[in-house]
């Protein structure tokens, strides 16, 4: 990994809910035009890590977070920090599929009309469409734009959900299992679009699915008991991994 | 203990101690649908009767110059289109004050405030304020807006201020309750794309609960509009025969010209009590019919 592809840097990362430790000292490097996925077993903290990334514990009084992380550079729990600008930065996809109750239109121009990205109607039209495309959603929703985004099947409620958080065109893209709500044809749906939007952000996606791992990631965290066991491309990970307690995950043995 | 297990026979469904056992629930289930039947036949014979004994006499007293006059001495003078003013007005000012003031408690308390013991003691005493009596309200509107605050006595101002204080924690209750019911993933996800939580809360915590606010506020209102006690501490219960012209202008209200009407000993003036609540129980159908229509209006379904 070159220096200019470094997005955001992870530095003995802890996180604590009151006194229990969930979190234990992680580093972990994010490139761009990466897809990093974090893996390990129910409970072993990798969303609550995934949730640091863009200060989304904040809304936990009782969290705690420790150590530094950085994005480009400059520390995102300084107190000088603008979250607003940190969230807008690095976006997020949700584990369940949660459109506003408002119209398909709505969604996606919800976050670039708060944020003042156009100045016209048109030009939101027109973001919105380019979005809704890129989501691989356009076709399917053109006719309908503004009936409610609740409407929509599981699938494209959440690739209206990724639509929404690339609209106000992040730079980071955190996605917590977002195919675990799905079925099997959506799900490739959603890992073909991540393999497209791969090129323009930098994305870290949390799975409990190792297939989806493998196929979607370029590098691969293994989290188990709130530690980082092991970090490495995808490859490496799944074909030649350096701890046994990886390769006893990968091969079924636990988990 | 294992071995015990092992030798009973299986379970034989259709034996007569089964089958009996069976038909048991289904005879408890009978008697707990006739006990339900009897418990909300008995409070619809109660307003049956209510309705009924008022439609019966005060039908008679319900006439054109009966709702655009206003209070007199003689019985077949009076009307009630003062107190229906001095009703409404009285509303519009409690209306005014609570739900703004509710509504914002209720969104601070839920979002802002930090949960440490201060906030707990608000609560309880929010909680506490929607049980005192009506009858405090009216000696504590009477010692600060009258006594205090100097505000004129008998005014629409006063009573709805008055009333205020007592909606404005039911309100604040309600309020929190459907702040509380909107889905945490709606606020993540504002927060996702870089909304302030300003954004997350008008924007679409809102919205959502406003439902649950409004039905909670009219509940308010319409205790409120019922309401004689607090009102006759603050002076409404004056011969009042013309019309308010302002919040600030001596008036009556509803509830009070019952009670003073009830109290007339010429008997002509049953007749017009009982028609008086009629308009009362009209104005009351009124309020809570626009609650439902406005839950359904903004009510979301995902």
């Amino acid at each position: 990994m070159t220096d200019n592809s470094l997005k955001m840097t992870a530095r003995d990362v802890s996180v604590w809910y009151g006194d229990k430790q969930a979190i234990n000292n992680v580093s972990i490097d994010i490139a761009t035009e990466h897809v990093t996925a974090f893996i390990g077993p129910s409970g072993c903290g990798k969303s609550t890590f995934l949730r640091t990334l863009n200060r989304m514990n904040d809304t936990i009084a009782s969290c705690k977070v420790g150590g530094k992380i950085e994005l480009d550079g400059s520390d995102i729990y300084d107190p000088k920090m603008d979250v607003v600008q940190l969230r807008a930065r690095v976006g997020m996809v949700f584990q369940k599929p949660n459109p506003f109750p408002k119209s398909i239109y709505e969604n996606v121009a919800y976050g670039p009309r708060i944020h003042g990205l156009t100045k016209t109607k048109a030009e939101l039209d027109a973001l919105v469409e380019k979005y809704l495309t890129r989501a691989g959603l356009w076709n399917e929703v053109k006719d309908r734009l503004h009936e409610s985004g609740t409407a929509l099947s599981g699938g494209q409620q959440q690739r209206l959900c990724i639509a929404r958080a690339i609209a106000v065109s992040p730079e980071v893209i955190l996605m917590d299992e977002p195919c675990s709500a799905l079925d099997p044809i959506a799900t490739a749906k959603i890992e073909e679009l991540i393999d497209e939007l791969r090129g323009r952000y930098a994305i870290v996606m949390v799975t409990h699915n190792m297939q989806q791992a493998a196929r979607v990631s370029q590098r691969t965290a293994f989290f188990h008991l709130g530690t980082m066991v092991e970090y490495g491309a995808t490859s490496e990970i799944f074909q030649n991994p350096r701890e046994t307690q990886t390769k006893d995950y990968i091969t079924g043995r636990y988990g | 203990m294992n071995s015990e297990l092992a030798a009973r026979a299986p379970t034989n469904w259709v034996s007569t101690e089964m089958t009996s056992r069976i038909a048991k629930r289904y005879a408890a289930e009978r008697r707990f649908r006739l006990i339900g039947l009897f418990a909300v036949s008995l409070s619809a014979a109660f307003l049956a009767f209510l309705l009924y004994s008022m439609l019966a006499k005060g039908f008679a007293g319900l006439s054109l110059s009966f709702l655009t006059n206003s209070d007199a001495t003689e019985a077949s003078e009076v009307g009630i289109w003062g107190a229906f003013k001095g009703s409404l007005l009285t509303m519009i000012v409690t209306l005014g004050l609570a739900f703004p003031i509710g509504v914002l408690s209720a969104v601070y308390l839920e979002e802002y405030a930090p949960r440490n013991r201060w906030t707990d003691m608000i609560e309880v005493s929010i909680n506490n304020l929607a049980a005192v009596p009506s009858i405090i309200f009216g000696l504590l509107g009477l010692a600060v807006f009258l006594n205090f605050m100097n505000l004129p006595r008998s005014a629409p101002l006063v009573g709805g201020m008055t009333l205020a204080l007592m909606t404005m924690p039911v309100i604040v209750i309600s309020g929190r309750n459907a702040i509380k019911s909107v889905p945490p993933s709606i606020r993540d996800a504002a927060l996702g794309v870089g909304a302030s939580r300003v954004q997350v809360v008008f924007h679409h915590v809102l919205p959502l609960a406003l439902p649950g606010i409004l039905t909670g506020t009219i509940i308010g209102m319409a205790r409120a509009l019922g309401e004689t006690a607090p009102l006759l501490m603050i002076g409404m219960r004056a011969f009042i025969a013309t019309p308010p012209t302002g919040i600030t202008a001596p008036s009556s209200v509803l509830p009070v010209q019952i009670f003073l009407w009830s109290d007339e000993v010429d008997r002509a003036f049953i007749e017009k009590t009982s028609a008086a609540i009629i308009v009362l129980l009209v104005f009351l159908l009124a309020m809570n019919g626009l609650a439902i229509y406005l839950r359904n209006r903004f009510e979301q379904h995902w």
